[in-house]
């Protein structure tokens, strides 16, 4: 089934219609990437055709950051078992597992950064708070980053900039994510009304105040206010964007339910072979992640009924990810820093990408530009170089729309001068399942995406692992890790 | 495991201030109420587990002894009795010269007075010999001196501020030692008396004071502040105000019994006084018993200013709290009233069982302060109530024991202890979780380690709902909560990371299966993997510390090993026996003891022998219940009778708590030990055979008694038939003063033993295990002030009578014939 899906998908990429390209030909705008690429090369002073395989480790003014180690809470459906947690709850136990886990001293940690999306007010620094609460040395700083569903990369990211910059030697960077309890607001005149009710109490008493409370409110302003998981500036729920991006790149109904399918099975396998041991921390003695669907069947998910654009949308509630709570963190360590401490680091993180698309087109198009940066920027090729593939399943139609783009040449020729960033083998694609069956706390995706690729650069032994997630506002993420020897 | 898992019972009393508030809720009308009742075995606990309690005794005895003997004896010659026991240590260094005054500082006990421009007396409190403020009668003598001469008449004092100038808190409390020194008790009637005048004399002065409060203003030091007319406290951690002095069998005599309920209503008075509980800053800004809560930082400005705004009328002296029409209605309307103190008694008499008098007293002073409102009688009536409490023996004992707490704080010892930061903790059970819970809480960083992660599981858990109901009691906050979970690290077999976590272990405490194999087995592991510095505590009950700790294959660094014995559950039960074993290094144990310490366990260092002290001295108990069930004496009359002694439950309440089964082996254990004839006498086959029926006791809800529902116990027509049995089908309506003269004899008996065979270094080791071990009646202040108090001479003879009646089990020990015949008294 794997290699059905894979290749119906290249398939697709091969034949690239037409009609795709005339859209992408009249919508997109990209700009030239020659100048800066030229910049960034002598930027970082990187011999120009230097072999892929070790454009890094040859280089002697570059330090090394690795990732030493990485947990993640069981995820899980929302309002389920975290159902009574806070979101700073959640960040704290996930950073106590990584303790557990590393035996690494709290008062050797340098900073912490983590990423969150719905902002639980009185938490909005939530690293902070997290870390006093879990007992860190209050003098060690925390800050939080939001970057939509690539909030933990951007964590992970600012946190080998730290290390880089010579600020910090050992950060623990990791994000996290509660549905369960998201804001629920007041409409805006009866927020604003509250707001300025004190002064009216002040003036008018209680009589005033309640005079003031109701003058001129509407019947509809007595309503409230529940986040959506959409776009602000389009106003467009990501379900319809992605829809329509699989519209584009034509990618099936049926091929969104295999790889759903795909996803569910292999993440059970992963469970059920123990490969998520200790990534997994036990919550209240369980790691179960309860979204997974082992026993689905392309038959079973095909029932269901689309979920954003109906009748005729290709986006059901199987084959898109699900509202997940959950936590997630890395431990980032400049080389030398690890090996004093007496660690053995899993993968050198080598260079990565934020490169961002048009939100009204291709929302969920990120993916593809950043690889295609990152890659070439590092002289590495998709096909040969990269042996684990890690990205994000916000949407089945989204990986899928992705994976098609990479691989089509109009694609390429619209906005890459020509070159392809290349065939994704599917065998090396998320093969310990993915957002779509483990689930997607926003801020805490990104970390899972790291730990599971440096991982399984060890596990499988390979040397370049290509991490790639979309987000809200059109931003993208690519990340390159490379495995280290130890 | 023995003893190991639980007097759980004792735990439930001695915890019991959740049992006793619900108690009170029960009858309690609303609000607070005066209905809380003092529950002997917590009020005890609670006195004894709190560092900074109230009535304060001198850290160190030289400093005690010292004091007394320069400020007091000089010119009071009823108070230079110096204790006989050490007397070496009476020569003490600081307080042996006598205090001399220079013009930098006037006054021994306090800083000297200022006075701002704006007519502000500022009088700081400052004992220079201790660490906290305490209320000697040196001091109140002072005080009049100091006032007379800086601010009586001195015109420019327009008004006062009472402060302390230690950081450590305002007023710990009256010196103990002032009292329990005094030989004729009634001779402190004229010394209150003298006292009182004083507050009085400053009263008259008509300037407003304040007291100025930051850290314990307890006992005395809550009455000085309650004389004045504005309070204000710091809402410091530290902070918190208490009138403790029921805790060691004495009332609040420095006018709290009046000047309290006049301020805060009769109620909340009476909670106060009759549980001597801490009321913390906001709580005590509710009540009334504080005007003003201030930061810490503050406190010095917002004081003379509050000062200043009194004497010249902007600010308003505090008033009594308005009461609620409820509270008035149940306060100041004789039928009210009647109502009131009609629960009142009722309260204090099911927790006391009579045995305290110092609740009755309190009750009565406060009564008869409503009935005598005016005049200074009622002032009268307390001071000779105070004396007279302060004569009863059961304050002695209570005072006793408190003294014996804080002589077992400090271990003498030749090393000093290791640095302990992180403790591990080997087994995750309810003993291993019980004391990963009590590390934790003190801020040791704690692993957990269990085989796998389900028995790790179950241990964390245990933990984590302790934690939880303290948070949602109001008694930890989340963020404590919080910081206590994240502080244990939980480990298994399966966590790779476990070797570098124990690296960094100072402490390993094994709480594993009652195996010596496993046992050592355990240790070769964590030597193989922790520092050389790392000492090894065994919990066991049964094994002998000297075989786990014997040189060999497993075990290289036998001088780090020592014996921690814990009782469960551990985080409600107060002791911790210390066994060293020949090899142990003073490190080790001293490492040991300051753990336990910091733990919040009282401990006590006893001999590696089988029972060690504790479960030793329960073993002819549980043989001697045997023996009278045997004999025919019903169920019931048992507890009762041992109830009415003191102990918090009956010998046969006791066993179904701490389970048959765990109960038989103790008892098999100990009979094959070495106590020889001293575990004859009782059929112990009565425990085995339940346990071979499954009558696990409590736990399995069939016992003695048969469990139904929360509370409810009976005995079953089953157990009546299986006792017919083993009776067989004798009664006996044996005296209960019988009864408890038999199974106490027999406790008391092995305590003498254990003390004649230096399992316990003194009698003060003894009184504190048995009353924190097994909640020896308290009132009686442990088995060797028991015996103090009853005769040595005419114990022996009693139990030489029983010995000839019934046997050569109730034969006393050498060493209390011994005192008998020289007259000795243990203490």
């Amino acid at each position: 089934m794997i290699t059905s899906v894979g290749q119906a998908v290249a398939r697709r990429a091969a034949a690239s219609s037409s009609l795709v390209d005339a859209r992408l030909s009249s919508t997109l705008v990209v700009p030239s990437l020659a100048p800066r690429q030229e910049r960034q090369h002598s930027h970082r002073q990187k011999p120009p055709h230097q072999q892929s395989s070790s454009a890094f480790s040859t280089n002697p003014a570059r330090k090394n950051v690795v990732v030493v180690d990485g947990v993640r809470l069981p995820f899980a459906m929302t309002s389920t078992i975290y159902e009574d947690q806070l979101a700073v709850d959640l960040q704290r136990l996930a950073y106590q597992g990584l303790i557990t886990k590393t035996a690494l001293d709290k008062g050797d940690v340098d900073y912490l950064i983590a990423g969150t999306v719905i902002q639980e007010v009185r938490t909005s620094n939530i690293a902070r708070e997290a870390a006093i609460n879990a007992g860190f040395p209050a003098s060690i700083g925390a800050h939080t980053v939001a970057m939509a569903c690539i909030s933990s990369s951007v964590a992970i990211t600012s946190a080998v900039e730290k290390i880089l910059c010579g600020q910090a030697s050992c950060v623990i960077a990791g994000g996290v994510e509660t549905f369960s309890d998201v804001p629920i607001r007041l409409t805006r005149p009866i927020r604003q009304k509250l707001i300025t009710m004190p002064k009216a109490m002040k003036k008018g008493g209680p009589l005033g105040a309640f005079r003031h409370l109701t003058r001129g409110l509407k019947m509809k302003d007595i309503s409230l206010e529940t986040p959506a998981i959409a776009n602000y500036t389009t106003g467009e729920v990501m379900g319809v964007s992605s829809d329509r991006l699989s519209a584009k790149f034509g990618v099936s109904r049926l091929e969104q339910d295999e790889f759903t399918v795909r996803s569910h099975t292999l993440a059970g396998k992963a469970h059920k072979d123990g490969w998520y041991d200790g990534e997994v921390i036990p919550y209240k003695g369980s790691t179960e992640e309860n979204g997974i669907k082992a026993e689905s069947t392309v038959e079973s998910v095909s029932k269901l009924k689309p979920a954003f654009v109906k009748p005729h949308g290709t986006h059901t509630a199987a084959n898109s990810s699900f509202l997940t709570d959950g936590a997630s963190a890395s431990l980032i360590m400049s080389e030398e820093r690890a090996l004093e401490l007496g660690f053995k680091p899993m993968a050198y993180i080598r260079d990565w990408s934020f490169k961002s698309c048009d939100p009204f087109e291709e929302l969920l198009l990120g993916p593809t530009y950043c690889s295609q940066e990152v890659l070439s920027r590092n002289n590495l090729n998709l096909e040969s170089d990269i042996g684990v593939f890690e990205i994000h399943e916000a949407f089945a139609g989204q990986l899928l729309s992705n994976l098609v783009a990479m691989n089509s040449q109009s694609f390429a020729d619209e906005n890459f001068g020509g070159k392809k960033v290349g065939e994704v083998d599917m065998s090396k694609l998320n093969t310990k399942g993915g957002s779509l069956a483990l689930g997607h706390p926003f801020g805490a995706t990104g970390s899972r995406l790291v730990t599971t690729a440096a991982r399984r650069l060890q596990a499988e032994n390979q040397r370049f692992a290509l991490i790639a997630a979309c987000a809200d506002g059109g931003a993208g993420h690519a990340c390159i890790l490379e495995r280290y020897d130890n | 495991m023995l003893l190991n898992t639980a007097i759980k019972s004792l735990a439930l009393r001695q915890s019991g201030g959740a049992a006793a508030r619900q108690l009170s809720q029960q009858v309690s009308c609303r609000g607070h109420c005066a209905c809380t009742p003092i529950a002997p075995a917590t009020t005890l606990r609670l006195a004894l587990d709190s560092p900074r309690a109230s009535v304060v005794i001198p850290n160190s005895k030289q400093n005690a002894f010292s004091t007394a003997a320069t400020t007091v004896a000089t010119d009071r010659p009823a108070m230079h009795k110096v204790p006989s026991k050490d007397p070496g240590e009476t020569s003490g260094k600081e307080g042996s010269t006598p205090f001399v005054p220079t013009p930098e500082r006037k006054y021994k006990f306090f800083r000297n007075v200022e006075v701002t421009p704006a007519g502000v007396a500022v009088i700081r409190f400052d004992n220079p010999e201790k660490k906290v403020n305490t209320l000697s009668f040196a001091l109140m003598r002072e005080a009049q001196t100091m006032w007379e001469s800086e601010v009586h008449a001195n015109a420019a004092v327009r008004s006062v501020v009472f402060t302390s100038a230690k950081e450590s808190g305002f007023i710990a409390g009256a010196d103990i030692f002032d009292i329990s020194s005094v030989e004729d008790k009634s001779s402190l009637v004229p010394v209150i008396e003298e006292a009182l005048q004083f507050f009085l004399r400053m009263k008259s002065k008509k300037v407003p004071m304040v007291a100025a409060i930051n850290g314990p203003a307890l006992g005395g030091g809550l009455e000085w502040a309650l004389w004045c007319d504005y309070r204000i406290c710091t809402d410091s951690s530290s902070t918190k105000l208490g009138l403790p002095e029921v805790k060691l069998g004495l009332l609040p005599g420095f006018g709290g019994t009046q000047n309290l309920p006049a301020l805060v209503g009769v109620q909340g008075g009476m909670d106060m006084m009759l549980t001597g509980k801490d009321i913390r800053p906001a709580k005590a800004k509710k009540m009334g018993l504080v005007d003003l809560v201030v930061a810490p930082q503050s406190l010095e400005s917002v004081a003379l200013s509050t000062a200043e705004g009194l004497a010249n009328g902007t600010i308003q002296k505090s008033k009594p709290k308005k009461k609620s029409l409820m509270n008035r209605l149940i306060e100041d309307t004789p039928p009210g009233q009647y109502l009131m103190w009609d629960k009142v008694k009722k309260m204090v008499d099911k927790n006391t069982g009579g045995n305290y008098p110092a609740p009755y007293a309190i009750v009565d002073c406060v009564q008869y302060g409503m009935t005598h409102q005016y005049g200074l009688d009622k002032f009268k009536h307390e001071r000779e109530e105070f004396a007279k409490l302060a004569a009863t023996k059961e304050s002695e004992a209570l005072i006793g024991i408190f003294d014996g707490m804080n002589q077992m704080k400090k271990h003498s010892s030749s090393a000093d202890p290791i640095k302990v930061k992180k403790v591990a903790v080997m087994g995750a059970g309810l003993m291993g979780a019980g004391i990963a819970q009590v590390s934790a809480e003190k801020g040791y960083e704690v692993l957990l380690k269990d085989r796998d992660d389900v028995s790790l599981g179950r241990g964390i858990s245990l933990m984590n709902d302790n934690w939880e109901k303290k948070h949602s009691r109001g008694r930890m906050t989340k963020y404590q909560y919080n910081l206590n979970t994240s502080r244990v690290t939980p480990l298994s077999d399966l966590t790779e990371s476990w070797k570098r976590h124990f690296q960094s272990a100072d402490l390993v405490i094994e709480a594993v299966f009652e195996s010596l194999e496993l046992k050592r087995k355990i240790i070769q592991q964590v030597e193989s993997v922790t520092l050389d510095h790392c000492v090894f505590a065994t919990n066991t009950s049964a094994i002998p510390i000297a075989d786990i700790a014997a040189p060999g294959d497993e075990v290289k660094r036998p001088e780090n090993i020592v014996g921690m014995h814990y009782f469960s559950p551990v985080p409600s039960m107060p002791l911790l026996e210390i066994i060293p074993h020949s090899g142990t290094s003073e490190e080790a144990l001293a490492t040991a003891f300051a753990v336990g310490n910091k733990q919040g366990k009282t401990c006590v260092v006893v001999k590696d022998v089988p029972g060690f002290y504790v479960n030793r001295c329960l073993g002819p108990v549980l043989v001697e219940t045997c023996a009278l069930v045997k004999e025919g004496v019903p169920l019931e009359n048992l507890d009762k009778a041992m109830k009415k002694f003191g102990m918090p439950v009956g010998p046969i309440s006791l066993i179904d708590e701490v389970g048959v089964d765990v109960a038989s082996k103790v008892a098999s254990f100990l009979s094959n030990a070495d106590l020889g004839k001293r575990m004859g006498g009782g059929d112990i086959s009565l425990m085995a055979k339940m346990v071979e029926k499954g009558w696990l006791g409590k736990k399995s809800k069939q016992g003695f008694f048969t469990y139904t529902g929360k509370k409810d116990k009976s005995i079953g027509s089953e157990v009546k038939s299986y006792l017919k049995e083993f009776t067989g089908g004798r009664v006996s309506n044996m005296s209960e003063t019988d009864v408890q003269d038999r199974i106490a004899s027999r406790l008391v008996n092995e305590a003498a033993k254990c003390l004649e065979d230096g399992i316990i270094e003194n009698p003060v080791v003894g009184d504190i295990g048995l009353v924190f071990g097994i909640g020896f009646a308290p009132f009686k202040g442990g088995p060797f002030r028991y015996l103090d108090a009853v005769g040595i001479t005419s114990y022996v003879d009693r139990m030489n009578r029983f010995a000839h009646e019934l046997g050569e089990q109730f034969e006393p020990c050498q060493l209390l014939k011994d005192y008998a015949a020289s007259g000795k008294k243990f203490h």
